[in-house]
C-alpha cells in the first residue's frame, strides 16, 4: 500500500518536474529578446542605402500559391531581375490561402517575436484588414519607395483596400475589375445579360445554367458579386460612396435578398448549394454546367485559358455599370527579417517595364496595372505601358466597356453585413 | 464475395485514383463531355519534378520523415517496452496520454503548438518540424511496437542475460532480431504519417521549411487539375514504393501494425 | 531503484506528448476564454462559449454543424464498420493468411484523404469521369442530368469519400484479430457442427467486436475533427463542426478567433466524451 503512494508520489512529480521545465523555458525565452531588427535603420529618404542593405539578402515573399503561371511569372520577372540588378535572392512561399500568413503573424507577436520569418506579403482586403487591427505592418515606406512616383495616390480605389485606409502600409502591385466569362463557342456577345436584372431574366429563361459564389470569409468574389447588386437594384452606386450609412443599408438590404430569393429557383442545383471558390465556378463554367464564370484579370479569360482552366473559346464580359474595380497590394509585417530586401521587391513590383510585362496573358499573370501609366512621363516605357494594353486579345473585356462599367468599392461595414445577411437572409433560408 | 474478387476490388479501387491522376497530369484542357482528352501534353508535368521548389519540398519532406520516424523508433521503443512488460498503476492513464493527440483535432492545437514552438526557437527549423510530427507519430508508433510486445517472450532476453551478455549485446542479437518486423512497420508507418502532415509543418514550418503537402495544397486552392494531379503522383509514389517494400512484413501477422484512420 | 531506471524508458516520450501536446492544448483552452495577447486583450471569460451556444449570429449555426457533423461521422463510420463486417464475414472461412488482402489494404494508407478526396470529385461530380461514360453511352444528356454525389447538400461526398477510406482501415484491425484467434476457434466450431449462421454470430463477431468497435471510434473521432475532406467535397451549408471552426479563424476580425476556439475546444470535448465511454465500455466488458 504504502508502495504504491509512493509510486504514485514519484508520478505525480514527475510530472509536475516536466511541466515546470516546458514553463521555464518558454519563460525564460520571452524574457531575452530574440535578435534585433534591422528595421530600425532603415532610411527611406536614402534609397542607395537600402539598396546595399539589401545586397546579399533572401526576400521571403508568401503568396497564394495556387496558380502555377502566376508562381512562374514570379520567379520568371521577379526572382531574375532581383538577382542580377541587387543580388537579392527571391523565397516565394507558397500559400493555400493568404490567412495562413495571417495567423504566423499572430502566433509570432504573441510568443514575443521581433523579427520573424515573413517579409512581403501579397494581400489585400480582409487579412489587410486583420493584419492592421493587430498592428502587425510596418507603417510609412508605401509613398516613399522611388517608383511610388508612379502610383495615384489620390485615386481613392488605391488609398482604400476594400474601404480600409491603405494608410502608407501597403504599396499597390496590381489592379483588377470584376467581370463575367461566357463561352464564345456557345452564346453570341449581343445575347449576353448586361445587368442584374437581365441576368435574373436569363437564368429564369435557362434554369440550372447560372451560378455565382456564396459570399462569406476568404469568397470576396461573392461578396461583390452580391454587392454591385445591391449598387443597381438602389438605383446607383454614388450613394453608397462615403462612411458607412446604416440607414441607407436598412433601406435596400430587404430589396437585395429579396432579388436573390427570387433568382435562387433558377440557379443551378435550384440555389440549394453554391460553388465555395472561383476555381469551382471555373470548373463548373468548364464543363458546361453553368454558362458563367467571373474574373478579376484584366486579360479577362486568356491567363485562365494558359492554364487550360477553360476552354480557350471563352471571353470576358462585363455589365453596363456596377463592376468593382480594386488594387491588390504587397506589404511588409514589422516582423520581416530582411525589410531592406522586401523594399527593394516592393519598388521593383512598380517599375514601369515589369508592370508592362504583368499584364500580358501569355506571361501567366494577367491583373492590371498597379501604377498610373499616365504618370509614366518617360516616352518609351510611356510607350511600352501603351502597346502592352493593345496586346491583351480578344479572351479580354474591350479596355472601353470595362472604364464604363468601373466603379469603386465601399466603407469596410457593408463587407460583413452582405456576408452575414446573405447567410442569414439567402443561404439558410 | 468470393476473397479474390474482393482483393480485386480493393486493388481497382487503389488504381483508379492513381489512373485518373496519371490522365489528368498529361491531359489538357480535358472537359465534359470529352470521354478521353484531346490534348496531350507532358511539358507540366515534367516542369514539376525539375521545379526548384518541388524539388526542396521533396528532399526536406524526405529529410523530416526520415527523422522522425528515426525519432519516433528511438523515443517510442523504450516507452512500449515499459508500457507493455513493466505492471504498474497509471498505465492506463500513460496510454490514454499517448492516445489524446490521436482524437483531439489539429484546429484545436495547431495555434497553440505554432506558439510553444516559437518561444522554444523551434520554428521554422527542421528540428522543430520533426519535433511536432512526433505528436501525430509516436501514438501509432507506441501502440504497434506494443501490441507487437504483447506477445513477445522475454524469457530469450533472460536467457541471454544469465549466459552474461551485456544489455547491449542482448538487444543487438536477441530483441532487436525478434521485433525486426514491428520495427520496420513501426518506422513505416511513422514515415507514412509524417510524410501526409500539412497542418503541422505549415504552422511550425513557418514558410521556411517546404514540404510536398504544403506545395500540393496551394496547388489544390488554385484548381488546376493538372497541376494537382502531378503533385499528387509525386507525392504518393515514394510512398507507394516504401509499403510496397515491406509488404511481406505488413502481412505477417507479429507487426502489430497498428495504422491511422 | 530498478524499477526507477526502467520508468526512464518512458520519460522522453512523455515529455514530449505531455509538454508539448499539454502546453498547446492550454494555450487553446487560454484562446478560448478570450486570452488574445495580439489584440492586448488578456481578460478571460466565457463569452466565446456563450456567443457559440446561443449567441443570436453563431448560436443556430452551431447546432445545425453539431447535427450535421454527428450524421456524417456517424453515417461514414456506421457505413464503413457494417461494409467491413460484411466483408470478413464472407471471406473469414476461406482463408488462411489473407495475405494479398491486407498487402492491398496497407497500400490504401499511401492516399491521403485530402488526394482521395480530389480524385473522388474528379470520378463522381455531375461532369465528372462517371458522368462523362454515362454520356457516351447516352444515359444523359447533360451535367445535371447526373445525380448528384458529391459537393451535396446531405453530405453524401464527404460520407462516400471516408467510407471508401476507413474499409481498408478497419480491414487490417480486423484481419489482425482474425489472423492470431479467428481460425481456429471457427475450425472448433465447425467441427462442433455449428451452421454457417451460428459461427458467424456466436464466434466470428463476438471475437471481432471488440478490435473493430474501438477501431470505429478512432475513425468517428477522426471524421469529427478533420476539415480536409469537407473543404473539397462538401458546401458552404449545412457545414461540420471543423468547417465552421476553420472559418471562424478565417473571419477578418480577430475577436472570432476566441470563438474559433471555442469551437474546436467543444468539439474536443465531445470526442474526448464519446472515446471515453467506449473505453469505459470496454474495460467493463
Amino acid at each position: 500500500m504504502q508502495a504504491t503512494a509512493r509510486k504514485r508520489i514519484w508520478n505525480l512529480g514527475l510530472l509536475i518536474g516536466l511541466l515546470s521545465l516546458i514553463i521555464a523555458s518558454c519563460g525564460s525565452n520571452t524574457a531575452t529578446p530574440t535578435s534585433a531588427p534591422s528595421s530600425t535603420s532603415l532610411d527611406l529618404s536614402n534609397w542607395t542605402s537600402i539598396e546595399q542593405a539589401a545586397n546579399g539578402q533572401t526576400v521571403n515573399w508568401y503568396m497564394w500559391g495556387g496558380s502555377d503561371s502566376i508562381n512562374r511569372f514570379v520567379d520568371e520577372f521577379y526572382g531574375k531581375a532581383l538577382k542580377e540588378r541587387y543580388n537579392i535572392t527571391l523565397n516565394r512561399v507558397p500559400v493555400a490561402d493568404t490567412v495562413d500568413v495571417v495567423n504566423q503573424l499572430l502566433s509570432e507577436k504573441e510568443a514575443g517575436k521581433t523579427s520573424g520569418a515573413v517579409d512581403l506579403i501579397w494581400i489585400n482586403g480582409e487579412n489587410f484588414a486583420s493584419l492592421k487591427q493587430a498592428k502587425l505592418l510596418r507603417g510609412d515606406w508605401g509613398q516613399s519607395l522611388p517608383n511610388s512616383q508612379y502610383v495615384n495616390w489620390n485615386n481613392p480605389a488605391v488609398n482604400l483596400d476594400f474601404g480600409e485606409p491603405v494608410e502608407s502600409l501597403e504599396s499597390p502591385w496590381s489592379s483588377a475589375q470584376f467581370q463575367l466569362i461566357y463561352d464564345s463557342a456557345k452564346l453570341q456577345a449581343s445575347d449576353l445579360p448586361r445587368s442584374y436584372a437581365a441576368l435574373k431574366e436569363y437564368a429564369c429563361a435557362n434554369p440550372g445554367k447560372v451560378s455565382y459564389i456564396a459570399p462569406g470569409p476568404g469568397a470576396f468574389q461573392g461578396t461583390r458579386f452580391v454587392k454591385q447588386a445591391l449598387f443597381e437594384i438602389s438605383g446607383g452606386a454614388e450613394q453608397w460612396l462615403g462612411a458607412f450609412n446604416q440607414q441607407l443599408w436598412d433601406q435596400w438590404s430587404p430589396k437585395l435578398w429579396e432579388y436573390f430569393n427570387d433568382l435562387e429557383g433558377c440557379l443551378w442545383r435550384e440555389g440549394s448549394t453554391y460553388p465555395k471558390t472561383e476555381n469551382e465556378l471555373h470548373s463548373l463554367f468548364a464543363n458546361g454546367e453553368v454558362d458563367f464564370s467571373i474574373t478579376q484579370a484584366i486579360a479577362g479569360a486568356g491567363s485562365l485559358i494558359k492554364e487550360n482552366l477553360v476552354p480557350a473559346s471563352a471571353r470576358a464580359f462585363v455589365f453596363d455599370d456596377n463592376m468593382i474595380g480594386d488594387f491588390n497590394y504587397v506589404a511588409i509585417p514589422s516582423t520581416a527579417p530582411n525589410p531592406a530586401a522586401a523594399l527593394v521587391l516592393a519598388n521593383l513590383i512598380l517599375d514601369p517595364q515589369l508592370q508592362a510585362a504583368q499584364i500580358l496573358p501569355e506571361n501567366g499573370f494577367g491583373l492590371g496595372y498597379g501604377i498610373d501609366p499616365t504618370k509614366v512621363s518617360d516616352p518609351a516605357l510611356a510607350a511600352k505601358l501603351a502597346s502592352a494594353a493593345q496586346q491583351l486579345g480578344d479572351p479580354a473585356t474591350p479596355a472601353s466597356d470595362l472604364a464604363k462599367s468601373l466603379r469603386s468599392d465601399i466603407a469596410a461595414e457593408y463587407q460583413s453585413l452582405i456576408e452575414q445577411g446573405w447567410d442569414a437572409n439567402v443561404l439558410r433560408k | 464475395m468470393s476473397y479474390r474478387k474482393l482483393v480485386l476490388l480493393l486493388a481497382f479501387l487503389l488504381i483508379v485514383p492513381i489512373a485518373i491522376f496519371l490522365v489528368y497530369a498529361f491531359a489538357q484542357g480535358w472537359f465534359f463531355p470529352a470521354l478521353w482528352p484531346e490534348r496531350w501534353d507532358s511539358e507540366l508535368f515534367l516542369r514539376q519534378l525539375r521545379d526548384p521548389q518541388v524539388r526542396r519540398g521533396f528532399e526536406q519532406s524526405l529529410v523530416v520523415a526520415t527523422g522522425v520516424s528515426g525519432l519516433a523508433l528511438l523515443l517510442g521503443y523504450p516507452a512500449a517496452r515499459v508500457l507493455e512488460l513493466q505492471q504498474f498503476r497509471g498505465r492506463g492513464l500513460i496510454y490514454g496520454l499517448f492516445f489524446l493527440p490521436t482524437v483531439v483535432p489539429s484546429v484545436a492545437t495547431g495555434i497553440g503548438l505554432n506558439i510553444v514552438f516559437l518561444r522554444l526557437d523551434l520554428a521554422g527549423t527542421l528540428f522543430g518540424v520533426m519535433l511536432v510530427h512526433l505528436i501525430p507519430v509516436l501514438p501509432y508508433v507506441v501502440l504497434t511496437l506494443g501490441s507487437s510486445l504483447a506477445h513477445y517472450d522475454r524469457n530469450y532476453e533472460h536467457q541471454a542475460a544469465v549466459l552474461g551478455a551485456s544489455p547491449w549485446l542482448v538487444f543487438w542479437r536477441v530483441s532487436l532480431p525478434l521485433l525486426l518486423p514491428s520495427l520496420v512497420v513501426a518506422g513505416v508507418l511513422a514515415f507514412l504519417i509524417s510524410w501526409s502532415q500539412y497542418v503541422l509543418s505549415l504552422l511550425i514550418g513557418g514558410g521556411k521549411i517546404i514540404t510536398l503537402p504544403m506545395l500540393l495544397f496551394s496547388a489544390a486552392s488554385g484548381g488546376n487539375y493538372s497541376l494537382i494531379a502531378s503533385l499528387s503522383l509525386i507525392f504518393i509514389a515514394p510512398l507507394l514504393l516504401l509499403l510496397g517494400l515491406v509488404a511481406r512484413y505488413l502481412g505477417s501477422p507479429a507487426t502489430g501494425a497498428t495504422p491511422r484512420p | 531503484m530498478a524499477k526507477w531506471r526502467s520508468w526512464l524508458g518512458l520519460a522522453p516520450a512523455s515529455i514530449i506528448m505531455l509538454g508539448l501536446f499539454g502546453s498547446s492544448l492550454g494555450y487553446g483552452i487560454a484562446q478560448s476564454l478570450g486570452w488574445l495577447p495580439f489584440l492586448d486583450q488578456r481578460e478571460l471569460s466565457l463569452a466565446a462559449y456563450r456567443n457559440v451556444l446561443v449567441g443570436q449570429q453563431l448560436g443556430g449555426q452551431w447546432w445545425s454543424a453539431l447535427l450535421f457533423s454527428l450524421w456524417v461521422s456517424c453515417a461514414a463510420t456506421f457505413g464503413s464498420a457494417c461494409i467491413c463486417l460484411g466483408l470478413l464475414s464472407s471471406i473469414a472461412e476461406r482463408q488462411q493468411h489473407y495475405r494479398g488482402l491486407s498487402i492491398v489494404s496497407n497500400l490504401h494508407l499511401a492516399i491521403p484523404h485530402s488526394v482521395w478526396a480530389m480524385a473522388l470529385l474528379l470520378m463522381l461530380s455531375q461532369s465528372g469521369i462517371l458522368a462523362r461514360i454515362g454520356f457516351a453511352v447516352g444515359w444523359l444528356d447533360q451535367p445535371k442530368d447526373f445525380p448528384v454525389l458529391v459537393r451535396d447538400r446531405w453530405g453524401i461526398g464527404i460520407i462516400l469519400a471516408y467510407i471508401t477510406k476507413e474499409v481498408p482501415f478497419l480491414l487490417l484491425i480486423g484481419l489482425a484479430t482474425l489472423r492470431q484467434q479467428g481460425r481456429a476457434y471457427l475450425l472448433v466450431a465447425q467441427s462442433l457442427g455449428a451452421n454457417r449462421w451460428q459461427r458467424l454470430r456466436l464466434v466470428l463477431w463476438p471475437l471481432l467486436a471488440p478490435s473493430l468497435i474501438s477501431g470505429s471510434f478512432l475513425v468517428f473521432s477522426f471524421i469529427f475533427g478533420a476539415y480536409e475532406v469537407p473543404a473539397l467535397v462538401g458546401v458552404r451549408y449545412p457545414e461540420m463542426l471543423a468547417t465552421m471552426a476553420l472559418e471562424l479563424f478565417l473571419n477578418p476580425d480577430l475577436q472570432a478567433r476566441a470563438e474559433g476556439m471555442a469551437v474546436s475546444m467543444l468539439m474536443s470535448l465531445i470526442i474526448l466524451a464519446v472515446v471515453g465511454l467506449a473505453w469505459r465500455w470496454r474495460e467493463q466488458r
